[in-house]
């Protein structure tokens, strides 16, 4: 009964992310206004030719590995916490890289988890980071007080979804944070913290508030392998009919043994990093429509129909860049999305200042807005953390 | 009469001695210097041309390539060039040298010695600050890039040229100082070849203000400042004046070059803060009449 009750819970919270925040669980995004990368590539298609790609790409579930991954870490966590609960380590905070929907992995994650387990679950209902930023520590308050009680209740398992939307960086924005590191500096012992959060947020927050001192364990999604990419792109491959090209020469020279695919998928995960977010734009862009030549076995006759093929993965370069829009970028990662408005707090600039220059980068690709909510293009993801870390800014932890 | 004689001898030779001194210098002059020829005055011409341009095209291309790559590496690239530009000057006057000069060791010695004592006269701060430079070169007690204090100059170092050094004032004014300086002035290097230096921001306020407080809110707004470099310390110090209490946050912004910007930010901001807490101010006029 208990069970099934979690699970509802989860299923209402999974289809609630998914219809307040589609522009940011979405696998394949676009500017509401802008053509930007990925989809440029796919001007050329038919219509209904991009139509089932872009279905396929988007009916995605999350990386099963991903999940596995972080099913594995929490399970273990949470076992390590069962059988000591005067243990202090009594959370474990899920990492993920800015560009991808943590809150959407772990809903999809726990929800398996739960049914194997008898456990209360308490989920953070928060989809997006307020608009004003002061009432996030009140809400949190109201969420996740400690009940009077707790020695007789039972173990309480607290999601955090996404930290990110629990903080800005401006001065009444870490208020939330530290009510939450005073929650988990006296935490009940009846509660295991599950908290979701992105790379560069975490990285900051450990920089100004030592986060990490008052969490367990941090586990960081991994990357990808070019073999579980494959498998999980698998159904749109197939559903979109698509040919594996003949890779760059390069290529060819130093994958002699290897088919066009599993060459192509290692080439993929390698220039995504493993982030499944990036690997899925990367394919989008590297698909052609082009005539493909076919020769039946049976009566040796040669024919040539217009099929989808990949080219070699490639990221796009970056355009140039100045001082103000690296600043911009970093604030961008530093918190996943952000409303203009939300995103001049965290600069100490002005709106129209922050607007204009978001105007300025949304037509090279590399902002995405929709709604009203900005974010980097995950395709840019790779090479704007590479320039961000090579000028000053702290991105992970080297 | 003898005694006459003797000293017109003596006249007499020592004369003959001077004469003879000047003409083998003439002649020692006439062994070092080469014959003058209309080719030679061409090639001369077309060297000094080519190291004139090549310095120009290497000032604009390290400048260039400095602000094309990434921050990290901006300074050392910058750095990099009066080595090259002291590498072009050199070989200009060997070659230069070479053209009109014979330069067996005795005559280096000679012309050197010559050349130095004249110049050493004619151009003795300019000498001076020449070889300051050179050994400027090697102490580094500033380079291209870096954010230095000269007497009441300071300004980030965007020439180092062979006689002096350039920099650019927060005015925006260019300051010409010879590298001389170095031998009797303080040099103040903020940032020594690093992006960042470190910023000081002061802030006043009554004796009785809320110290933690004020200590919270000045950590914050460093460490919520886009431009603070967040992997080096903050600090905040304070100091008891009999005005007031006077408080110092230290930190360091990404870039040394947003040092205006980023205090602008931190003031603009903390300030915003003072005022929704109401945190009072000193009041100078209830001093003076206290003193007076």
């Amino acid at each position: 009964m208990k069970q099934k009750a979690v699970t509802r819970i989860l299923e209402r919270f999974k289809s609630w992310l998914a219809k307040q925040r589609s522009f940011l669980f979405s696998r394949y995004t676009k500017d509401s206004q802008e053509t930007q990368e990925p989809e440029r590539s796919l001007l050329e298609l038919p219509p209904e030719e991009k139509k089932k790609l872009l279905d396929a790409v988007e009916n995605l579930p999350s990386n099963p590995t991903d999940q596995k991954a972080i099913a594995e870490a929490i399970d273990q966590a949470f076992t390590r916490w069962q059988e000591d609960p005067s243990n202090e380590d009594n959370s474990i905070v899920i990492l993920s890289s800015p560009v991808t929907a943590v809150s959407r992995i772990l809903a999809e994650t726990l929800e398996d988890w739960t049914q194997q387990k008898q456990l209360s679950l308490k989920l953070l209902p928060v989809t997006a980071r307020p608009d004003e930023i002061v009432s996030i520590k009140a809400k949190l308050e109201h969420y996740l007080q400690s009940p009077a009680s707790d020695a007789s209740q039972q173990p309480e398992v607290i999601v955090i979804p996404n930290l990110n939307w629990c903080f800005l960086r401006s001065l009444e924005g870490l208020e939330g944070i530290e009510y939450l590191q005073s929650l988990l500096y006296d935490s009940s012992k009846n509660r295991f913290w599950i908290i979701g959060a992105g790379q560069v947020g975490w990285e900051y927050l450990e920089c100004v508030c030592a986060l990490e001192a008052y969490c367990g364990e941090v586990f960081t999604v991994p990357a990808i392998a070019p073999r579980d990419l494959q498998s999980w792109l698998a159904p749109v491959i197939e559903e979109s009919g698509i040919v594996f090209g003949t890779p760059r020469i390069d290529k060819q020279l130093l994958d002699e043994d290897k088919d066009n695919q599993t060459s192509y998928f290692e080439h993929l995960a390698d220039i995504s990093q493993g982030i499944s977010t990036v690997a899925v734009q990367g394919l989008l862009k590297s698909v052609r429509y082009q005539e493909v030549d076919n020769k039946d076995n049976q009566d040796d006759t040669r024919s040539e129909t217009k099929k989808l093929v990949t080219q070699t993965p490639k990221l796009p370069k970056l355009p140039s860049l100045e001082s103000a829009d690296l600043y911009l970028l970093y604030s961008l990662l530093l918190h996943g999305d952000l409303t203009i408005a939300a995103l001049a707090e965290s600069l100490g600039d002005s709106e129209s200042e922050v607007q204009a220059r978001v105007q300025l980068l949304r037509p090279q690709g590399l902002v995405q807005q929709r709604n009203k909510v900005l974010k980097i293009n995950p395709i840019y993801y790779p090479r704007t953390k590479q320039e961000l870390a090579s000028n000053n800014f702290i991105v992970n932890r080297e | 009469m003898s005694n006459l004689n003797y000293l017109n001898d003596q006249y007499y030779l020592l004369a003959q001695s001077a004469g003879n001194t000047a003409q083998e210098t003439a002649e020692e002059t006439k062994k070092i210097v080469s014959k003058i020829t209309t080719d030679k005055l061409v090639q001369a011409f077309l060297i000094l041309l080519a190291a004139y341009l090549t310095l120009k095209i290497l000032d604009k291309l390290v400048i260039w390539l400095s602000e094309k790559i990434a921050k990290s590496w901006r300074l050392r690239v910058k750095q990099f060039l009066p080595f090259l530009r002291m590498t072009v000057l050199t070989t200009a006057t060997v070659i230069l040298m070479n053209l009109f000069l014979n330069l067996s060791p005795e005559n280096i010695l000679a012309v050197t010695g010559t050349v130095a004592v004249a110049l050493g006269f004619a151009f003795k701060d300019y000498v001076s600050s020449i070889i300051a430079g050179i050994v400027g070169l090697f102490e580094s007690p500033y380079g291209v890039g870096d954010r230095i204090k000269i007497g009441d100059y300071y300004g980030e170092v965007i020439n180092y040229g062979l006689r002096s050094v350039k920099i650019q004032t927060p005015d925006d004014n260019t300051i010409t100082i010879p590298h001389n300086k170095i031998w009797t002035e303080a040099v103040s290097n903020a940032n020594a070849g690093a992006l960042e230096a470190q910023v000081v921001t002061k802030f006043y306020f009554a004796h009785d203000i809320e110290i933690n407080l004020v200590k919270k809110i000045l950590y914050q707004v460093a460490q919520t400042s886009k431009y603070t470099a967040l992997k080096l310390p903050i600090v905040v110090v304070m100091e008891e004046k009999p005005w007031g209490t006077m408080f110092k946050l230290k930190a360091y912004p990404l870039d040394a070059r947003d040092e205006f910007s980023y205090q602008t930010d931190l003031i603009t901001r903390a300030k915003q803060a003072f005022a929704k807490h109401q945190l009072p101010y000193p009041n100078l006029s209830a001093v003076s009449n206290t003193l007076t």
